[in-house]
């Protein structure tokens, strides 16, 4: 099957020091992808490269046959990519509902069946429509924040580890609700700290280390591999 | 004779330079050594001369002082008198973004100007101090004009090598790491409130001193002699055209604006009169265009700072 | 002394002045939550307001409060204009080469009104207005509308903010702009806008400040201080924080002539500036601190 998303030979990084060197990627349409690796591996900066969050300096990133190596984010939300950062990723002075207007903010016309969706995907976040985004726990947050990344509807949803900071409770639920959204046909890529729980659930995955792929396959063969256990897995 | 008029004229010029000199060696230890934004300088130069005035003038009626205390000891007093007004400031403002400190500083200068002009105990309000000694000032005109040039010279060479040596050392390049990553030099340990609060409380003694050579070379000072704004700004535009973090630049700076500004008048000032008053504002409105056009065109300044990799004009900010 | 005396001479015409500095507080706290910068030619804005609104009352013969909404669209264009022509090409500065690019606003601003409208007190209309008597309260007329007036602003200005897209969009700029921007918010139409709205406010500001007393050329600049005061002490980014902080620095200054020689009301906004930053720096309604 043709990918989604493709990212080839990626070099970039941050002011003059390159972090990533030569990162290829493939995510297929409605299908969930995990990127692990060891700290500094260039996990996090591999996702924002697709989001031209950083300087990128060879490499192509190509989403649904058009080339969208470093166009500007509102033009890469346009073209069906959402982005889910880590940290501040929800307006917290404002409330939960207004969190998801200004995720459909590119959209226009009627907008209910895209929130009975989101609604419907965080049945909690229904019910704390009107809660400032910024008193909610954590793993609530994370909940607004891919509310909001849904209501462009969009055909790839990249998190930036979306579990991280979250009891194993909160983490079992995002990993279900990605389930649901990959199930309504939105492909995610989403970087992940916990390795092995990411992978478990991943449909495929990438391990990346200094910057360059390392491994890659499903996430169970990547679960069976001794050098990817040696690697950081623990074992 | 001509030309002895001129040569006067082009020693009363030196003679500012030097001073406005001083005040843009102040402005660059605050803004291009540390990137804080110092916008009441009138404030602490009016400090400086008033300061110096109270300490050296002979006794007077119905206000403060004199105290006839010989000149050096006036400037010595101005320098700490500018200091002790940064101090609470400083103190209070450089936790924050520059901005705030910006914004208390145009407060400062306006307090300051508002004790000046009413209380008469202190300033001798609108009719201002006079009798302020000069050093040397019994010579005749042009001997004593050029003997306060080499007193002021010689100030300026002495705080400049002082600034120097103070920016070569490990005290400017700690300063410099603060300026450019505030956050990574936070995280290697070091106080960096503290080291901003010494550096902002320097460069204002320095623009106290400043203050206090001019009310010196004019012997007097009255409200009227400091228009806030315009020598505030005159300040900024010739540390930024200069080259901030250059002190070179610092000095180029303010006699390529000074020269600028006193041509300006003189030729303004053979207009009319009805047509004088407004060149006078259309002056100050083409330095606030220059200020526009060297942040925009030439942010760096004539002399750029001499470390190759940084961005001009104060790193710090988001 | 009774408390109708206070309140004549003290309440009401500090509410006056606070309302006029709430103004100007809104406009400051939009553009330091917004845009993220100190706005140092906020005040020197107000007196262009000011002297534009004189320009209408002389040339067309009608009265200030007529001259008002053109006054705001034209200070408002001039508001866009400065940013577009200044302020624009700094954006991807560190932000306080803004704010001195302001500074040097503020002064290019000013000699422009000292050149056009020479430096002479102007005011409006001439001849002394006797207030109303409204039980023992005494308030003029104009006082009542400058009130009024930026109670109806503000409001207009809130329901803009909660209820549109556009308003919702500034907020969302205000509140995490990497995010907004992730969303699609456009932020050069947000600056556009904020600064419509920040013009506006101004000119209100300047043309009522002009209205209560006189037009000088200083007139705004001196109100820099207090509008900031009034900024900070509602809390940085919060509109009704700026109209309660413009409040009372306009309250307390009228107060503190009970204490202080008149001079001095300048220096109460700046006791209350220093006194926030050093025991709240987010201000009463929690704002930012940059």
């Amino acid at each position: 099957m043709k990918p989604l998303l493709q990212m080839t030979d990626l070099h970039g990084g941050y002011g003059d020091a390159n972090i990533l060197h030569g990162v290829n990627l493939e995510v297929a349409p409605a299908e969930i992808v995990v990127i692990v690796g060891p700290n500094g591996a260039g996990k996090s900066t591999a996702m924002k490269a697709i989001f031209g969050l950083l300087k990128i300096r060879g490499g192509s990133v190509i989403v649904g046959g058009v080339d969208i190596t470093g166009w500007e984010p509102n033009r890469i939300v346009e073209a069906g990519v959402c982005y889910v950062p880590q940290v501040d990723n929800v307006f917290r002075e404002m409330t939960v509902h207004e969190n998801l207007e200004m995720g459909a903010f590119l959209r226009s016309g009627d907008l209910s069946a895209a929130y009975d969706r989101v609604y419907g995907l965080f049945p909690d976040l229904k019910e704390r429509r009107k809660a400032l985004a910024g008193n909610l726990s954590g793993g609530q947050r994370q909940m607004v924040a891919m509310g909001r990344a849904l209501m462009l509807e969009p055909k790839i949803l990249l998190l930036d580890e979306p579990t991280a900071g979250l009891s194993p409770k909160y983490m079992e639920q995002i990993f279900q609700i990605s389930r649901d959204v990959r199930d309504t046909g939105v492909a995610i890529l989403l970087v992940e700290q916990h390795a092995k729980q990411a992978l478990a659930f991943a449909d495929r995955g990438y391990v990346l280390a200094s910057g360059c792929n390392r491994h890659e396959g499903t996430g169970a063969d990547l679960l069976a591999d001794r050098d990817v256990a040696d690697m950081f897995l623990g074992g | 004779m001509e030309w002895i008029g001129f040569a006067n004229y082009a020693v009363y010029m030196a003679i500012f330079i030097c001073i406005y000199a001083l005040l843009s060696l102040g402005l660059n230890i605050q803004w291009g050594f540390t990137g804080l934004f110092n916008a009441g300088i009138a404030g602490f130069f009016a400090v400086g001369a008033y300061t110096s005035a109270v300490l050296t003038s002979p006794a007077a009626d119905g206000r403060l002082g004199g105290f006839d205390l010989p000149f050096w000891v006036g400037w010595i007093g101005a320098m700490v008198a500018a200091a002790l007004i940064a101090w609470p400031i400083g103190k209070i403002c450089l936790r924050f973004r520059s901005d705030y400190l910006a914004i208390a500083t145009i407060g400062v200068a306006e307090i300051i100007r508002l004790v000046i002009k009413s209380e008469d105990w202190l300033t001798n309000s609108a009719r201002g101090i006079t009798d302020i000694p000069r050093p040397l000032g019994d010579l005749p005109y042009t001997m004593s004009q050029l003997a306060y040039l080499a007193i002021v010279m010689a100030i300026l060479l002495v705080v400049y090598l002082m600034v120097e040596r103070q920016i070569a050392s490990p005290w400017g390049r700690m300063m410099r790491a603060i300026r450019d990553n505030e956050d990574a030099a936070r995280a290697m340990g070091k106080d960096v409130p503290y080291r901003r609060l010494e550096a902002f409380i320097f460069g204002s003694a320095l623009m106290g001193l400043g203050g206090a050579l001019f009310a010196h070379f004019n012997r007097s000072i009255t409200p009227e002699a400091i228009d806030p704004m315009v020598a505030t700004f005159l300040v900024w535009i010739m540390l930024i055209l200069g080259g901030s973090g250059n002190n070179r630049g610092a000095i180029l700076g303010v006699a390529v604006v000074w020269v600028i500004w006193s041509v300006s008048e003189i030729v303004t000032d053979q207009f009319p009169h009805e047509y004088a008053v407004k060149a006078k504002y259309l002056r100050i409105f083409l330095i606030g265009l220059m200020l526009q056009l060297v942040l925009r065109f030439r942010p760096e300044g004539l002399l750029p700072e001499a470390s190759g990799e940084r961005k001009p004009v104060g790193k710090t900010g988001n | 002394m009774g408390a109708l005396e206070i309140i004549n001479f003290y309440l009401v015409p500090g509410l006056v002045v606070g309302s006029i500095y709430a103004l100007g507080a809104v406009g400051i706290t939009l553009v330091f939550a917004i845009l993220r910068y100190a706005h140092l030619a906020h005040g020197d804005l107000a007196t262009l307001g000011a002297f534009l609104g004189l320009g209408l009352v002389t040339a067309l013969g009608i009265s200030p409060y007529l001259a008002l909404p053109a006054v705001m669209v034209l200070t408002a264009v001039v508001a866009v204009g400065i940013d577009r022509v200044f302020y624009d090409y700094l954006r991807e500065r560190p932000k306080i080469v803004t704010v001195m690019a302001s500074l040097g606003i503020a002064l290019m601003v000013r000699a422009i009104v000292q050149v056009v409208w020479g430096v002479d007190s102007q005011t409006y209309t001439r001849g002394i207005v006797r207030p109303e008597n409204w039980f023992g309260i005494r308030v003029r007329d104009r006082e009542l509308i400058t009130i009024l007036a930026m109670i109806a602003l503000v409001v207009a200005l809130q329901l803009f903010l909660q209820r549109s897209k556009w308003g919702k969009a500034m907020r969302a700029m205000s509140d995490n702009p990497d995010l907004a921007l992730l969303s699609g918010v456009d932020n050069g139409k947000v600056v556009t806008i904020t600064w419509v709205i920040v013009g506006g406010l101004c000119a209100a500001a300047g043309l009522f400040l002009g209205l209560n007393f006189e037009l000088k050329a200083m007139m705004g600049w001196s109100m820099l201080l207090p509008m900031f005061a009034a900024a900070i002490l509602g809390g940085v980014g919060r509109v009704e924080g700026a109209v309660i902080g413009g409040l009372i620095v306009g309250v307390a200054e009228e107060m503190s002539t009970l204490f202080l020689p008149t001079e001095y009301k300048a220096a109460t906004a700046f006791a209350i500036l220093l006194l926030m930053l050093l025991v709240r720096p987010t201000g009463l309604l929690r704002g930012k601190v940059l």
